[in-house]
């Protein structure tokens, strides 16, 4: 199109140019006529004759200048469309100027498209990379999963073991529970039973207090009585009694006394194990100057000397434990070498459990040790055991008087004071009592 | 020391008992009327009965039917018009408890029933003697003493000296 009409402007012009070479040789050739015009004027003027001539030449010559005007008007109307023509053409070529510009904008955009296009194309390009970066790490992520899914495939199934295991387990402990239960249920029915059997306890305890209550009283009272009317006889009716009858009574009377001194001690026995027991930090040594008071005759009548040397205060039942010292020292009195004034000695000393080894005693407590030491008759020493036991005697009552309960007594009060005794004798070398209580 | 006639009033259940306090009482030189009731029920009723010209002293067994000598000890120690009547416990049973609280609830000695009739004699001997030493000219007086309000009756002796026993050696 361009071309085309490249074409045709190229002959306009061409026509344009010899229309302007004409124009201007025809300029060139009105610009000879009026030189010749004015020769010709100057001719006419000169050479008047020739004007007729010149006349006609001249009308001839108008008529070829209409001639040639016309053909200048004809020129000017071609001339005219040239420049329309011309104009046209400018317009065609301004249009294809403006055509021009849009399709340079319009390269310029495709331009621009193709470089947006090349960075767009660019950022795919990275991103795919991104993407396949990925896509090769979750490679390694799917490969670490699947290790990790057999890992846990592999604790799964350890677990389901341990799982068995446990409810094993499990099954063996509620079998031990119920066995427990059991046991329990046996326990507890045992600890019933016994239970009962200590309230059966505490009943016959309180039928032994009754008992005790029977002897105290009620079986004193009748045997006073004896006593009270055989003496009332001897007394009253003495010159009515022959010796025999007179001999009698007075057995009768020995054994009644006999039987009193035996239902004091039982009482006294029986009394040490039912009384409540209260303890309290006591002065040893005043309970052995109570009881020389107590036993002040017999002690000047056998020229006896008892000595009581670093007596250390002891956590005692006091009442009992006077009953024990008044038990030993009366009994080493008693028990005296007829040819030798009694010396009775008692220490008293603190020492550790540890060192006496004694499975009764504790080896992490103290303990006082209590002697009590005579220069008596003594015993044999495989008697040591039996002395403490009750209604033992190791001599006729004819020789020493006596029940055969004091000592047993003494060995009650030192269990109720959670100690031991223990007696060292041989015979005519006198007797040693060692009494061990928690200090 | 008074000349007049000691009034005793003995509280025991035992025939027998009652017999032998007799005897011993016959026995002594000093002069005694004794009045004798078997039971603590009976004791009570002489004693209100009697609250006007009551004895000089009343000695009281413990183990008594229906009301025993403990309950008759609080109840006259407890009562305005007989608390200052002297009471010695006569007893044949022997227990430092018991003797405790006969001690803490008044009672003016405690003396045990001797099995021999020569002690008991000896005894009541000393009893009636101590009584007699501590006793008001007249009746009169102890009751104008009574009335004042003023310790008339023998007063309890410490707790050492609270139970009696017999003393060889005392010359009556």
């Amino acid at each position: 199109m361009a071309k085309i009409n490249n074409t045709e402007e190229d002959e306009l012009i061409i026509a344009h140019n010899e229309l302007t070479f004409e124009i201007k040789e025809k300029e060139k050739l009105a610009a000879e006529l009026r030189i010749a015009r004015k020769e010709l004027a100057f001719q006419i003027e000169q050479k008047g004759k020739r004007a007729e001539e010149l006349g006609i030449a001249n009308k001839e010559l108008v008529f070829q200048n209409d001639e040639k005007e016309k053909r200048a008007a004809e020129l000017i109307i071609a001339n005219k469309e040239l420049v329309f023509q011309n104009k046209e053409k400018e317009k065609r070529a301004e249009e294809l100027g403006i055509a021009n510009k849009e399709l340079v904008f319009q390269n310029d955009e495709k331009e621009k498209r193709a470089a947006e296009l090349i960075i767009a194309n660019k950022e795919l390009a990275f991103q795919n990379d991104e993407k396949e970066k990925r896509a090769a790490e979750l490679g390694i992520a799917n490969t670490e999963l699947v290790f990790q899914n057999d890992e846990k495939e592999k604790r799964a199934a350890e677990l389901i073991i341990a799982n068995k295991e446990l409810a094993f387990q499990n099954k063996e402990k509620e079998k031990r529970a119920a066995e427990l239960g059991i046991a329990n249920k046996e326990l507890a029915f045992q600890n019933e039973e016994k239970e009962k059997r200590a309230a059966e306890l505490i009943i016959a305890n309180k039928e032994l207090l009754a008992f005790t209550y029977i002897s105290s009283h009620d079986l004193q009272e009748p045997l006073r009585k004896i006593q009270t009317f055989v003496s009332i006889i001897l007394e009253n009716e003495n010159e009515n009694l022959s010796e025999t009858g007179k001999n009698n009574f007075q057995r009768m009377q020995l054994a009644a006394g006999r039987m009193q001194q035996l239902i004091d001690d039982l009482l006294a026995f029986s009394r040490i194990s039912t009384t409540e027991l209260t303890f309290e930090k006591t002065d040893l040594s005043i309970i052995i100057e109570e009881v020389k008071t107590e036993l002040k005759d017999t002690i000047q009548e056998k020229h006896a000397t008892i000595e009581a040397t670093e007596i250390c205060p002891v956590n005692i039942i006091a009442f009992q434990f006077r009953q024990l010292m008044y038990n030993l020292i009366s009994n080493a009195l008693k028990f005296s070498n007829p040819g030798i004034s009694p010396h009775i000695i008692i220490t008293s000393s603190i020492i550790k459990g540890s060192k006496l080894n004694n499975e009764k005693l504790s080896p992490e407590k103290n303990y006082c040790h209590i002697t009590i030491k005579d220069n008596g008759i003594g015993f044999e020493p495989h008697f040591r055991e039996r002395i403490f036991e009750v209604f033992q005697k190791l001599h006729g009552k004819e020789v020493y008087a006596g029940t055969g309960i004091g000592l047993a007594i003494v060995k009650k009060i030192v269990e109720n004071h959670n100690g031991i005794i223990s007696a060292t004798s041989e015979l005519n070398k006198g007797a040693q009592f060692d009494i061990y209580i928690p200090a | 020391m008074s000349i007049r006639q000691l009034n005793i009033l003995l509280a025991d259940d035992d025939k027998d008992d009652r017999l032998f306090f007799k005897m011993a009482l016959d026995a002594l030189t000093i002069s005694t009327q004794l009045t004798t009731v078997a039971d603590g029920e009976k004791l009570m009723a002489y004693l209100s009965e009697n609250a006007q010209q009551l004895p000089d002293v009343l000695l009281l067994d413990l183990n008594m039917p229906r009301k025993n000598g403990f309950e008759c000890l609080s109840e006259i120690k407890l009562s305005n018009t007989l608390k200052q009547l002297p009471v010695i416990i006569f007893s044949t049973s022997f227990e430092q408890e018991v003797v405790n609280l006969l001690y803490q609830n008044g009672a003016l000695y405690f003396m045990r029933k001797p099995a021999e009739f020569s002690q008991l004699k000896k005894i009541i001997q000393q009893t009636v003697t101590l009584i007699s030493q501590d006793l008001p000219a007249s009746p009169s007086l102890k009751l104008q003493q009574s009335r004042a309000g003023q310790a008339g009756n023998i007063s309890q002796p410490t707790r050492e000296n609270f139970v009696l026993t017999v003393q060889n050696s005392r010359v009556i």
